[in-house]
């Protein structure tokens, strides 16, 4: 099995004045292509700051990140930003859309940076994903005519549009109700699904946590166990869409490798 | 990236009020350079025909005759045969108008002043009925004898009008007085200082007052038809009149009248003959126009750079409000060049659209006053060489006005686009706006 993602014994710390926040603590996963991993811990665990790791944001203290066969320490900013545009797709919390682009202007985005491909080619591209993400009639929208929901559905294709190995979603669910929550996560599954990319999501929602194929818990910086969530899911499975996830369950692959106390 | 265009328009537009302040300033300050750049290239223009009907030719041959080394007189002998010299040498003539020279005190029965004596053929001035507006009287009157024509405020301060008599009273080297009597034929509307200093009337008068023969003209006016190639022509005449024959005078950017004096010092008799530009000739009056610019110039760099400080404070204000955005194109993979681009664009756009916009209210405005035909104070008149304000189009320097203002923006904001582009991507993440 293919990894696109393994930490090894990485650090991350932050210098507030005199004292220096250890947020990360010796942390070691390897994340398998494919997989759909919840990172789940309360507020302050260190949640973001893994995830902003993964994504090339943000460097580690020490201790190795590496992304697509890349360690992001011998990368320079450019390199980076590259390796963001092409591997890894983001999807935030408060939507982050440029508010004056339109819904297909939004998604279009990335792929205009990339500079790959036809005009045609990305206006079926882009459609076809809104049509995916089902807000394909919204296109000429601007984001501020559109729900929260509907927003972090165009966040999500503008993440899909230049077809990344891996997507980074920071509680994605934690500006919507817990309904909408639940849809969002749902159309994250059903994409990982369909088009194989790998999803990482951090929540301290029980209910979305449980959509996932595993959860990484971590608390005060360091991980403390991951679940293949097969139980868990099968009793919220119910109340929500009901579709799929045998196959994807067998698929679950994250090894932990950090210190569990 | 053209979408970086469209953010950059669409920014500006939603940010309508900020973007109206600094564009409405902009459009101001271009506005006021465009309007007074025509001015200046107005007067210029004004300066130009005016001069080039009453002072000069485009290009003057003169020069100094001096029976002793002591004793000059600003004329060019035989010379019709330097006229012919110069119509053979230079192909780029489109006439040549022979003018007499002289410096008189006019004389009424009521006052007196001093006046450069112009003689001429007024059926051999091409344009001088064109350019000269009369307020009475008849330009053709000028072909008869010992007739004159003089300006509106020579009129006013001698007392004549069309009809009366005037006296012409010249100094001569001897140290004696040579009067003519001339009737008044004409009174020309005024046209700066040059009008001031100048009185009109045929050759012959020119020649009784100063006794001299026929065959001795003033200076004569050499009119080009391709002024850019005056330089050029200056060259090839200076070349082809000393192979002539005739000794040339160094070159010497001033009037003549104002050359007596070192001509006189000088151990020589015999013609000399020199040549000028009608720059030179108008070089005691360029002042104006340099005034006009260094105003312009001045204001304008004043204003412009308030504007600049304005721009740079806008664009830390948008750039503070977007930190959000910067962070979340940055981890998307937006290059931090293309970051940098996109504020500039934004920067560039406004100031560009503004620019225009300015150019064209300033060229309105300028229009607009030019054909209210705003009469201008007599003593401002002198040097503004003309009796409303006049303005006029000058493409270049419209088009340079407008490169140094969107040039200057521009360039000023790459400083606060150089911090947006330096903004961490992980901004994105914390800011939870
Ligand atoms: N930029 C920062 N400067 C200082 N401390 C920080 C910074 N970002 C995060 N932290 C600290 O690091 C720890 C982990 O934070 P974070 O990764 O944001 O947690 P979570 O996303 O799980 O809420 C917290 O104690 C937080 O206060
Ligand atoms: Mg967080």
């Amino acid at each position: 099995m293919e990894n696109v993602v393994s930490l090894e014994q990485v650090n991350k710390n932050y210098i507030l004045g005199k004292t220096t926040v250890n947020a990360l603590r010796n942390v070691s996963l390897v994340v398998a292509k494919g997989d759909f991993i919840s990172i789940a811990g309360p507020s302050g665990s260190g949640k973001t700051t893994l995830l902003n790791l993964i994504g090339c944001v943000d460097i580690a203290t020490s201790g190795h990140v590496i992304i697509n066969d890349q360690d992001t320490h011998d990368l320079s900013d450019r390199q980076l930003t590259e390796l963001r545009l092409n591997t890894i797709g983001f999807i935030f919390q408060s939507f982050n859309l440029v508010s004056v682009l339109s819904v297909f202007q939004n998604v279009e985005f990335p792929l205009l940076l990339q500079g790959k491909i036809s005009v045609e080619e990305r206006k079926t591209r882009v459609m076809d994903l809104l049509k995916k993400v089902g807000i394909e009639n919204h296109s000429k929208h601007r984001p501020n005519e559109l729900s929260g929901g509907q927003r972090q559905r165009v966040a999500i294709a503008r993440a899909l549009v230049t077809r990344p190995k891996i997507i980074l979603a920071d509680e994605p669910t934690a500006n919507l109700d817990s309904k909408t929550g639940e849809t969002i996560i749902d159309l994250m599954k059903e994409m990982n699904e369909q088009e194989k990319t790998t999803f990482i999501f951090s929540t301290h929602d029980a209910r979305v946590m449980a959509h996932a194929n595993t959860i990484i818990n971590i608390a005060d910086g360091q991980i403390v166990g991951n679940q293949m969530a097969d139980k868990n899911k099968s009793s919220v499975k119910t109340s929500a869409k009901s579709k799929k996830t045998d196959k994807t369950k067998s698929k679950s692959s994250v090894k932990l490798q950090g210190k569990t106390k | 990236m053209s979408q970086l265009f469209l953010i950059a328009i669409r920014n500006l537009i939603q940010h309508r009020k900020r973007s109206l302040m600094l564009g409405g300033a902009i459009a101001g300050v271009t506005m006021l350079l465009i309007f007074l750049t025509s001015l200046s290239s107005g007067v210029r223009k004004a300066m130009f025909e005016a001069a080039t009907t009453i002072q000069t030719g485009h290009i003057n041959v003169a020069g100094f005759y001096k029976v002793t080394a002591g004793r000059s007189a600003p004329i060019v002998t035989d010379y019709k045969k330097v006229m012919e010299v110069i119509k053979k040498s230079l192909p780029d003539v489109e006439y040549i108008v022979p003018r007499g020279r002289g410096w008189a005190r006019v004389v009424s029965d009521t006052s007196s002043l001093q006046a450069g004596l112009a003689g001429i053929d007024i059926n051999q001035e091409p344009y001088f009925k064109n350019v000269l507006h009369l307020e009475s009287g008849d330009f053709n009157a000028l072909s008869e004898p010992h007739t004159v024509l003089i300006f509106e405020a020579q009129a006013k301060r001698l007392n004549v009008k069309v009809g009366d008599v005037i006296v012409i009273s010249a100094l001569m080297p001897n140290g004696t007085n040579n009067t003519i009597d001339l009737r008044v034929v004409a009174i020309a509307q005024d046209v700066g200082i040059f009008s001031n200093f100048s009185v009109f009337m045929p050759h012959q008068s020119v020649n009784d007052l100063y006794q001299i023969n026929s065959n001795n003209m003033g200076a004569l006016y050499v009119y080009i038809k391709n002024i850019k190639q005056l330089p050029k022509d200056m060259d090839i005449l200076r070349k082809s009149l000393t192979e002539a024959g005739y000794t040339m005078m160094d070159s010497d950017p001033r009037v003549f009248w104002i050359k007596f004096d070192s001509v006189n010092r000088e151990d020589w008799t015999g013609q000399k003959i020199d040549l000028t530009t009608w720059e030179d000739e108008i070089s005691f009056i360029k002042w104006t126009i340099t005034a006009i610019d260094g105003i312009t110039y001045i204001l304008t760099s004043i204003l412009l750079i308030i504007i600049v400080i304005g721009i740079m404070n806008s664009m830390w204000i948008a750039i503070n409000e977007r930190t959000r955005e910067i962070g979340t194109l940055r981890a998307i993979g937006m290059q931090r060049r293309r970051v940098m681009s996109m504020f500039v664009i934004e920067a560039f756009t406004l100031s560009a659209l503004a620019t225009l916009t300015g150019a064209v209210w300033g060229l309105l405005l300028a229009g607009i006053v030019h054909a209210l035909h705003i009469h201008i104070p007599t003593g401002a008149q002198m040097f503004l060489m003309s009796n409303t304000l006049k303005f006029s189009f000058d493409f270049f320097r419209v088009i340079n006005g407008m490169f140094v203002i969107i040039g200057a923006t521009t360039l000023i904001s790459l400083i606060p686009s150089l911090r947006a582009a330096r903004l961490k991507p992980i901004t994105a993440m914390q800011h939870n706006g």
